[in-house]
């Protein structure tokens, strides 16, 4: 359904987001936070996080750097103070709606 | 090489080649790390390879991700008609002015233009005439090729490269410098754009020159459709 997979999409952007704003990570570390902390509730293939960065990044929420580490050369992504705003836009929105839906399967 | 299927989806879907290059090259280190997560669970060879591969997601899902992302998407795919049916003339007409600027300013500075036209000394009546031959024979070849170059980098229909190259033909760029013996004052350097078929008298008066610049601009085209039906058997 269309409106699922616009839903899914705006949760891995909040989630990305809020992945990003604790510190910078390149996609498979991103990948596996996001693995970790939805116990494995989201699993989709592991390769499509990458659109999803390139797009926040061409939109100004991301900045990415080459870095190399451990001798391994890899991009990492960090939230911009635009990424910062869109974030805590998108916490609010995502706590009402959470509640609301809360309040309809809670209620007696 | 890794992902090739892949590549060619996403340029033919009309993905930016930058994000495409990007976009695989972040693949594979996630694959390699896969891999090696596979290998670090005991898996060995093929099975962790294959297990990492299966991870990582199909082909056709990845492919669709990215294509989904609209942002990412190319110019000249999203909008070929601004690429290969306008950008063709502006691009001519701003490539002759660039050539020929240098010269304009070199006789401005050294005040070889007055009344009467150039007075123009022996190197730079051949700096003139060389950078006016370039001109008249490569300039456009060089438009076109670039066109073509584009097109065959982002997996663009045939009938667009083909279309900037048409227009460029048509366009007709042409460079001139006249020089009046030494030391006589009256040259002058000139540029133009006209559509021979308007003009085809002059055209003809200068045959040589025009057929092998029409040839040349045309060349790259002819190129351009040999590859795609060699790449295509």
């Amino acid at each position: 359904m269309a409106s699922e997979s616009a839903l899914a999409a705006g949760l891995s952007e909040l989630m990305v987001l809020r992945l990003l704003r604790e510190q910078e990570m390149y996609g498979y570390e991103i990948v596996q936070a996001i693995a970790l902390r939805t116990r494995q509730a989201l699993t989709p293939g592991e390769g499509v996080i990458y659109p999803l960065l390139h797009a926040l990044e061409k939109e100004g929420l991301l900045k990415s750097r080459r870095k190399t580490v451990g001798g391994r050369s890899r991009i990492y992504y960090s939230l911009t103070a635009r990424g910062a705003k869109r974030l805590s836009a998108m916490t609010d929105h995502w706590s009402a709606l959470t509640g609301a839906v809360g309040a309809v399967l809670h209620a007696v | 090489m890794r992902f090739e299927s892949l590549r060619e989806s996403l340029l033919k879907g009309g993905i930016a080649p930058r994000h495409v290059r990007r976009y695989l090259a972040e693949l594979t280190e996630h694959l390699d790390d896969l891999t090696e997560k596979q290998r670090a669970q005991g898996y060995d060879g093929e099975d962790a390879e294959l297990r990492a591969r299966a991870l990582l997601g199909e082909d056709r899902e990845l492919a669709a991700a990215m294509l989904e992302q609209k942002s990412l998407h190319s110019i000249p795919a999203r909008a070929p008609w601004l690429i290969f049916g306008l950008l063709p003339p502006v691009a001519g007409i701003a490539a002759a002015f660039a050539l020929i600027a240098p010269l304009a300013l070199i006789a401005r500075i050294l005040h070889m233009a007055a009344k009467g036209g150039i007075l123009a000394p022996q190197w730079f009546q051949e700096t003139a005439f060389a950078v006016t031959g370039v001109g008249n024979l490569a300039l456009a070849p060089a438009l076109a090729a670039g066109f073509v170059f584009l097109a065959a980098r982002q997996r663009i229909s045939w009938l667009w490269p083909l279309l900037a190259i048409v227009l460029l033909a048509l366009m007709d760029l042409q460079f001139q410098a006249h020089f009046p013996p030494a030391g006589h004052r009256g040259g002058s350097l000139s540029i133009g754009a006209t559509t021979w078929i308007w003009h085809w008298r002059s055209w003809l008066e200068t045959w040589p020159s025009s057929v092998a610049r029409l040839l040349l601009t045309l060349l790259p085209g002819a190129f351009f459709l040999r590859t795609r039906s060699l790449v295509g058997q």
